[in-house]
């Protein structure tokens, strides 16, 4: 007996000892999550600019110029689009050379009516293929500007588009038989048969639209109507398009990006640790580092898009005194939402837009309201801000039925189900993001769907990706089995999935049939293959 | 000593040994869900989100139980055991629902090691109360 008591004493001891190891292994390993996890989460890797930044909010903001027609007989207007090198003063003092539409980044806007067709006449001057792609316009697929719908530099020299996705392979001599190229110019035709609201044109190329993006091929293009002009909402120099992006500057001035192949002819991808996302540690907005405008006390709105590559925001504006001002919601990427929503942080993923209204009216003439990331850290928690430099009249106003129009699709309505993982995996061997388990093939019908179905698609991320389809607008339904968001309200065409998050979307397929496509707007992972065809029958 | 040598283990031990054995079942579902969750389907989360309350549910239930055990055995060990679980899986079930993933996975882990040290502890040998013991060891 005495023996059995004491191996139960020790025992006991062996017991305690052990417990305390567990525990102190448990302690260790939480707090060493706690300190090496991203809090906030951020996907993607920071480049960082090997040239003096300047301080914020010395830069005047830019708003870019309004592209003139060539035509505006019979009904549409034309307009012609030069793609061509150029270089500016981003930074000050430091020239940095980019690839452009018309010379100019932001490239100029295009200015539409609901319903007016637009076509724009693009003639590629640059060193390699390009393909514009309208985010949000509901087009036609011949203009939608497939990735593999190349246009080609006058001096190229490749009969056939071959394509490969991969970061470390290059070309695999993925041949797409039924891609459109055509030699140095090509027509793109919107037919703009859609709710007002921003949209915006940037380069798709396959394999290499992130770092074509990154060098300056993006603009903006607003679709307007008579109703929503005739809602008082600010209007003229009280309306301002805000495109946000992030970019990194090399010794040279030249813009910093972390291509295999810095020529963007042969090999697609970027170096490892990049892998995730690029993002850049200096936040230009319209083409401006952290600008400042100069505001009336009174409403404006502010057309905001994130035109990064990777970089996700969380914007609030804040004044002198710290007070956070609302960010009263008025439109999504689809146009105006039936109601406003107030907002005090405002979540934005890459190519997500919001239409904003910010009322300046309550800030004392000479206060600051800076714009804030919350999601930044050191320089990138600033973005721009507003001096208030007058006092004004304000005849705008917010209405409280901004529009009627929003389809109210439901459950019910879903002929079908799909569910989609987006994930990194394997793809050639190398490192790549999917979706669905498979890497884009211009080639495999993803989705094929009939026009005018109505399906609900449930989208499901491992870490950060914005879900854009090509076409259609939809409304998002829940987020991981809850209920939307505020900031998910009326109709999307790019979805923010968090890491670990599902979400829930819902649309009808109508507007035009043919090949589209949806993809993850993070353009890093767009390039390396998280793209799948919509196939409209 | 015939006794003594195969103690009988009493009806608030078995009680002990079925909740946590039930505990253990139910948490092991949670990482299968959320790692189906993870391949794209969506209903996987809706199960994990069962699961959870599944789990905690279970988790109180083995409170009560372990309180009876503390009374009734005058044992503390796994009452002091089971409040951790609990606390952990509490933690774990707000973590889950603010998507902090950086402590949801490795807390999760964590619980379920704990689960099965007292899996373990409970089934290894009977749960006497102690003053019996004590009365044969003199």
């Amino acid at each position: 007996m005495r023996e059995r008591d004491e191996g139960r004493g020790l025992s006991r001891r062996r017991m305690l000892g052990i417990g305390g190891a567990l525990g102190l292994m448990a302690a260790t390993g939480l707090s060493a999550s706690a300190a090496l996890a991203r809090r906030p989460s951020v996907t993607g890797a920071e480049l960082r600019s090997a040239v003096p930044l300047p301080p914020p909010f010395q830069v005047p903001l830019p708003i870019p110029a309004v592209l003139k027609p060539v035509s505006t007989s019979g009904g549409a207007d034309r307009y012609e689009i030069t793609q061509r090198e150029a270089s500016a003063e981003i930074l000050p003092g430091v020239r940095t050379p980019l690839w452009t539409y018309e010379g100019a980044f932001p490239a100029p806007t295009i200015e539409a009516r609901r319903g007016r067709p637009v076509t724009v006449t693009h003639r590629n001057e640059l060193p390699v293929p390009t393909v514009v792609h309208l985010h949000g316009g509901r087009t036609p697929a011949a203009s939608d500007g497939y990735p593999t719908d190349l246009v080609l530099p006058g001096g190229w020299q490749e009969a056939t588009p071959h394509t490969g996705h991969g970061s470390a392979q290059g070309a695999h001599g993925m041949h797409d038989p039924r891609a459109v190229v055509t030699r140095l110019t090509r027509d793109y035709t919107f037919p703009l048969d859609q709710r007002p609201t921003l949209l915006w044109y940037h380069d798709h190329r396959m394999d290499f639209t992130a770092p074509a993006i990154w060098r300056g091929l993006a603009g903006l293009q607003i679709v307007r109507d008579d109703a929503e002009d005739s809602l008082g909402l600010p209007a003229g120099p009280r309306e301002l398009p805000l495109m946000i992006t992030d970019r990194a500057f090399a010794a040279d001035g030249s813009l910093d990006y972390p291509s295999l192949d810095p020529t963007l002819r042969e090999r697609p991808g970027v170096r490892e640790p990049y892998l995730a996302g690029v993002l850049g540690d200096v936040i230009l907005v319209n083409g401006a580092p952290w600008p400042v405008h100069e505001v009336d006390a009174a409403r404006y709105r502010l057309r905001i898009l994130n035109a990064s590559n990777a970089r996700h925001y969380e914007l609030e504006a804040v004044s002198d005194d710290g007070r956070r001002l609302d960010l009263v919601q008025i439109g999504a990427d689809q146009g105006l939402l039936a109601a406003p929503v107030t907002h005090r942080l405002l979540p934005i993923a890459p190519a997500e837009r919001y239409d904003v209204i910010v009322d300046f009216s309550g800030v004392p003439v000479g206060g600051l309201v800076r714009m804030v990331n919350r999601l930044g850290s050191g320089r990138t928690r600033e973005v721009m801000a507003f001096r208030v430099a007058r006092k004004a009249t304000d005849g705008s106003r917010i209405p409280r039925t901004l529009s009627t129009d929003l389809p109210a699709w439901r459950r019910s309505d879903a002929v079908r189900v799909r569910e989609f993982a987006f994930r990194v995996g394997q793809m050639h061997g190398g490192h790549g993001w999917l979706i669905g388990g498979l890497p884009f093939d211009p080639a495999r019908a993803d989705v094929t769907t009939h026009l005018d179905d109505v399906e609900i698609w449930r989208l499901v991320a491992d870490v950060h990706h914005p879900v854009h389809l090509h076409l259609v607008g939809f409304r998002v339904l829940s987020r991981s089995g809850r209920p939307p968001l505020p900031h998910d309200a009326g109709l999307k065409d790019t979805v923010s999935l968090r890491p670990g998050e599902g979400v829930e979307i819902i649309t009808r397929f109508d507007g035009y049939r043919g090949r589209y496509l949806f993809h993850c707007h993070n353009a890093e992972h767009e390039d390396m293959a998280m793209m799948a065809n919509l196939e409209i029958l | 000593m015939v006794i003594d040598a195969a103690p009988m283990t009493t009806p608030t031990g078995w009680a002990l040994r079925a909740v946590v054995s039930a505990h253990m079942v139910a948490i092991v579902g949670q990482p299968v869900f959320a790692g189906v969750y993870l391949t794209g389907d969506y209903d996987s989360l809706l199960w994990h989100a069962i699961g959870a309350d599944v789990v905690t549910s279970i988790g109180y239930l083995q409170v009560i139980v372990a309180i009876v055990v503390w009374v009734r055995l005058r044992r503390a060990w796994p009452f002091l055991a089971t409040m951790a679980v609990v606390v952990a899986e509490t933690v774990q079930y707000f973590a889950g629902l603010d998507g902090a993933l950086w402590l949801h996975i490795p807390l999760g882990v964590v619980t379920v090691a704990a689960l099965v040290v007292q899996f373990i502890a409970v089934w290894r040998r009977p749960l006497l109360r102690r003053e019996a013991r004590d009365a044969r060891a003199r």
